[in-house]
């Protein structure tokens, strides 16, 4: 899964990142952070059997957990593969294939319509 | 001078034949590395090339008809966009860059998508208004039309195909949305529109074979070159033979109603306006060893210089100069930094369209032409507009008495400095004059409402500055767009020198 941590000012010293994967051996992504003093937001994509309990232990050390279920979805009938979007896309979600057809790869999208905003036929969506 | 191996017309009858041989100008490269030029040029007839780029200098004449009783349309609208109509009585030229006359479509929907629209068989609402004559009784029209229901629709593009183009990066640390996309801040990323090896006219630098009345693939029908392109350039600096920037251009035309959605897009830049993606394609015939050389040309041996697009003037400053493999390759080094590249024009369709161009003369249902006239090859460059108005810069505004804040200064000292020169902005600096922040009469108030009495916990520490040398247009663009009402000026040592404001600029704008 992926999801954005909410991380409060009384929590940023603790541990609890390592913890977690210490404790319930899971793969652990982030994809981005921005962390300060005054309390931080992480990106993250999570993975293994334990995700659940992880999940849990990560809720009750305090931090506000808020999963993203967004998915990303090119037309393809109005996708020209010109591929304006490739460099725009911050977790390189979007590749061009061998042949040069746009591919976008729901998994690694985190979101953040970058790419829609700047389409120009308007051919790749963000959902819920 | 190379010795001509075959003609024009000894190629066509092959083509009649079943007998041609014809490749993709990626194909060539290959087999040129393998074979050498000269078996090549004894064993290939044709090379095809392709493009599908956003070709902004785009458009089409239509002819609507003639309606009873009979308008002479002096304005036009297709679903909204407006056609030019200073023409007789029913024709009009549609821009693909016209925005809608709906300002809450605007760019969203412009001349492009209509164009689009229409090869799709779409139907289309027009609007016609006039002032009516004695033979043209009728002052206004709403109706609708189709491809198919209209006389001709013939699309004219005065511009389409440049040989070469630099690519865009942005310096600035703001997005900026131009007509080569989205570039992100700090040199976030790179895009460039050339197809490269496949690219039509680097594959024919010197016009050898191409010039007026070429037939060619245009937008999924067989099109013409009806002569060189506006703003073409022949006086260029040249690597490999082939242009490292802008230089040649054409000027296209082909029938809408034969061509195919396939091969022709309506689209927007972001924030620029809309564009036409236009799909050409041109046969090169290798008549010599020299054109087989020419056509072999391969994406490493492309010069493309990478300009940045955060100096919005003529001149944009080269970063660096990279070769199409490397811009290919989807990462390029700017400063010492992996940036991502994109491609901007479609890669994929650009081999789509050298491979549909290959099997119609392959079928023999393409011949080749020779040119009425081939473009020129010598003696042409670009001329820039000199706007006859002297252009006012930063550093001649009247700059008035210069009024600092220091990052020390008490709250109430700074309103009263405020107050007593009646402005709204104060630069924050150090003791050597450089830029920290600025405060304004907003962030003093906020002070005082949320009772903090540091300067420094108020003020903003990202400025929007202005620089000496910069154009006062450039900068009256750069207030309006972030919506501030001022900006310090700063030299080339980070010094301030005054500020500049919104009303600094609309006196100056407003008085001549």
């Amino acid at each position: 899964m992926k999801a954005w941590l909410t991380f409060s000012p009384s929590i940023v010293n603790k541990a609890i990142i390592s913890n977690l994967v210490k404790n319930y051996d899971i793969t652990f992504n982030i994809l981005r952070a921005d962390i300060t003093p005054k309390g931080g937001k992480m990106l993250i994509e999570i993975s293994g059997t334990q995700q659940k309990q992880a999940v849990e232990f990560m809720e009750k050390e305090g931090i506000h957990l808020n999963p993203i279920n967004k998915v990303v979805k090119k037309d393809e009938e109005k996708c020209i593969d010109c591929g304006a979007c490739i460099s725009l896309c911050p977790v390189e979600a979007i590749k061009p294939a061998e042949d040069w057809t746009v591919e976008v790869d729901d998994l690694k999208c985190i979101g953040c319509s970058f790419c829609t905003n700047s389409c120009p036929t308007r051919a790749i969506r963000v959902m819920e | 001078m190379w010795d001509i191996m075959k003609t024009v017309r000894e190629i066509n009858q092959r083509i009649k034949d079943g007998d041609a041989v014809v490749v993709t100008a990626a194909e060539m490269t290959a087999i040129v590395r393998e074979n050498g030029a000269k078996q090549a040029a004894e064993e290939i007839d044709v090379v095809t090339t392709g493009t599908f780029g956003a070709m902004c200098s785009s458009g089409a004449f239509l002819n609507f008809g003639h309606s009873d009783p009979p308008i002479k349309m002096s304005r036009t609208y297709l679903n909204g966009v407006e056609a030019y109509s200073g023409l007789a009585a029913v024709d009009a030229y549609l821009g693909a860059t016209q925005p809608n006359r709906n300002p809450d479509i605007g760019l969203e929907y412009g001349g492009s998508h209509v164009i689009e629209d229409l090869i799709r068989g779409n139907e289309i609402e027009l609007v016609a208004e006039a002032y009516g004559t004695d033979c043209y009784p009728l002052t206004e029209i709403k109706t609708q039309i189709t491809l198919e229901s209209i006389n001709e629709a013939i699309m004219v593009n005065p511009r389409n195909c440049y040989q070469n183009y630099s690519s865009a990066t942005n310096s600035t640390d703001e997005t900026l949305y131009t007509y080569m996309g989205t570039l992100l801040p700090n040199m976030g990323n790179v895009s460039y529109s050339s197809a490269g090896e496949l690219s039509p006219l680097l594959n024919d630098p010197y016009f050898q074979t191409i010039g007026t009345g070429s037939r060619i693939f245009l937008c999924g029908t067989q099109g013409y070159i009806i002569g060189e392109g506006t703003q073409f350039a022949t006086e260029v600096e040249r690597r490999n033979g082939v242009p490292v920037s802008t230089a040649g251009t054409l000027m296209l035309k082909g029938n809408m109603k034969e061509m195919h959605s396939d091969y022709v897009r309506g689209a927007t830049m972001p924030k620029y306006g809309s564009t036409l993606y236009v799909g050409a394609g041109i046969p090169i015939p290798i008549l010599n060893e020299e054109l087989a050389q020419r056509t072999a040309i391969s994406d490493e041996e492309i010069t493309c210089r990478i300009v940045d697009y955060g100096v919005p003037r003529r001149s944009k400053p080269i970063v660096r100069e990279a070769n199409y493999h490397e811009l290919k390759s989807g990462v390029i080094e700017l400063n010492g930094v992996e940036v991502p590249t994109s491609p901007l024009s479609s890669q994929k369709k650009a081999l789509e369209i050298a491979l549909k161009l290959k099997e119609w003369i392959d079928k023999g249902e393409f011949l080749l032409t020779i040119p009425v006239e081939k473009l020129p090859n010598k003696g042409r460059t670009v001329k820039p507009l000199e706007i006859q108005k002297p252009r006012i810069l930063v550093k001649d505004l009247k700059g008035e008495a210069l009024i600092l804040a220091h990052p020390t200064d008490a709250i109430s000292e700074v309103a009263r400095r405020m107050v007593q020169n009646s402005i709204n902005h104060l630069p924050v600096v150090d003791e050597g004059n450089k830029l920290l922040g600025i405060v304004t009469s907003w962030d003093v108030a906020n002070a005082v409402a949320h009772g903090k009495n540091k300067l420094t916990d108020v003020m903003t520490k990202k400025v929007i500055i202005a620089r000496e040398e910069e154009p006062v247009d450039v900068i009256a663009r750069r207030i309006d767009k972030n919506k501030i009402s001022g900006l310090p000026v700063i030299d080339s040592d980070n010094r301030v020198k005054g500020m500049v404001t919104a009303e600094d600029i609309s006196r100056l704008i407003g008085g001549d």
